[in-house]
């Protein structure tokens, strides 16, 4: 009996959450075979550690944070994160004006550093707060905050998105 | 508040709006006109990180983890999904509409129908497939009269249709397999959630919209499929 609720609960899960994953998982490696087999992954982790998730509310999260330490352990060994410290004006120079307003986009994303571009999907995508997100990036709220406002800023600056204006009263 | 502190909120969560930021909103244009650009740049980010998933995903892992239904509903949902696969392909880009203002769950507020109808589906929808003891079309065609909503035909099979919980038992939870994908409705009559909304969550998108003497709350995993499903209803 507590065998099927379990996999009552765990199909439910694969079922809600797969998809968001993976784009958070493409987004993370950018490689869409490694992409789905870090959801593989991160499912077997789950059911392994089941006993882990106390509380089905935060079942999102612990799925999300399984899921980023997998990509670290198997892509990343050495470092978690990526130096903050980057000209974002640089990102301008990759893109190229596409057909299509959706790849132009995908391009600047993809050009995006990682530390940036991980918590614009974390919010966009995951619908986490800032407060959340600092909490599966393990980082303080202040810098999710700041790569937001940097990750959108360099966003703004494709053709035809509308650069932010200057304000009088700064 | 000024413009400075406004659109630094705005570039940090353009979803959240304080109750300060709604006091600046209104004595400056500049900022509501920003506003307004941010959204419907927010709808590009959106559109743009949701990359294609590949088909079956989730019974993959399922297969892998050797907990996958009987045979005959594989068939369902294989057939299933290759009919939303031709769809899909045809349906891929979700256009925004020019009147229509999607909003995240954080902005509409977790406590509103369509949210909590989201969620609802997303847990507990797979089981109630599973449980689903048949239709009986007599109910099923009054429900959908006393709202005075169609009940779609052409291409388009009721695959569960019962009491909603989420209503207190009071609507009904219909899920469509329609020419544009699985779609869930939740009928909901002689009660009012105010004016229309649409609110994407967790990769789903709901509508909730009065009518009738009640209300429907429609979702699906786009917004063209379930913009498409609405107009079957009418």
């Amino acid at each position: 009996m507590l065998i099927e609720t379990k996999k009552s609960k765990f199909e439910s899960l694969v079922r809600a959450y797969s998809t968001e994953l993976y784009r958070y998982a493409y987004w993370l490696c950018r490689e869409r075979f490694q992409a789905e087999d870090l959801v593989q992954e991160t499912f077997t982790r789950a059911w392994q550690a089941w006993e882990g998730l106390r509380d089905d509310k935060a079942a999102k999260s612990w799925l999300y944070t399984i899921l980023r330490n997998e990509h670290a352990r198997s892509f990343e060994r050495k470092r978690f994160d990526i130096d903050e410290v980057v000209d974002l004006d640089g990102i301008i120079d990759h893109t190229s004006a596409g057909p299509h307003e959706e790849i132009e986009m995908r391009q600047m994303l993809g050009a995006l550093p990682r530390s940036y571009r991980e918590p614009l999907v974390l919010q966009v995508l995951g619908g986490y707060s800032c407060a959340e997100i600092a909490k599966i990036m393990e980082i303080s709220e202040g810098a999710v905050m700041t790569r937001l406002t940097r990750a959108r800023l360099a966003l703004r600056k494709l053709p035809g998105v509308a650069a932010p204006r200057k304000v009088k009263n700064l | 508040m000024n413009c400075f502190e406004f659109r630094k909120l705005l570039l940090t969560d353009p979803r959240v709006r304080t109750p300060e930021q709604e006091r600046h909103l209104a004595g400056c244009d500049a900022c509501e006109s920003l506003t307004h650009e941010m959204e419907a740049f927010e709808a590009r980010v959106h559109d743009a990180l949701r990359v294609p998933v590949p088909e079956a995903l989730a019974d993959r892992v399922l297969l892998r983890h050797k907990i996958r239904a009987p045979a005959l509903r594989a068939w369902a949902l294989a057939a299933s999904l290759v009919a939303a696969l031709g769809v899909g392909i045809y349906f891929y880009r979700v256009p925004l509409g020019e009147h229509e203002r999607v909003l995240t769950a954080a902005a509409l507020g977790t406590n509103h129908p369509a949210v909590t109808a989201i969620a609802h589906v997303l847990h507990d929808e797979p089981r109630m497939l599973k449980e689903n003891r048949g239709v009986d079309p007599v109910v099923m065609r009054a429900a959908f009269m006393r709202l005075g909503l169609n009940l779609p035909a052409n291409g388009t099979t009721v695959l569960y249709f019962d009491k909603c919980p989420m209503t207190g038992g009071a609507g009904n939870h219909v899920v469509l397999q329609t020419p544009f994908g699985q779609v869930t409705l939740i009928l909901v009559p002689d009660q009012s959630f105010g004016a229309r909304v649409v609110v994407v969550d967790r990769d789903m998108t709901a509508i909730a919209a009065p009518h009738g003497a009640g209300g429907y709350i429609l979702i699906a995993d786009s917004l063209r499929n379930v913009r498409q499903t609405e107009k079957l209803l009418m």
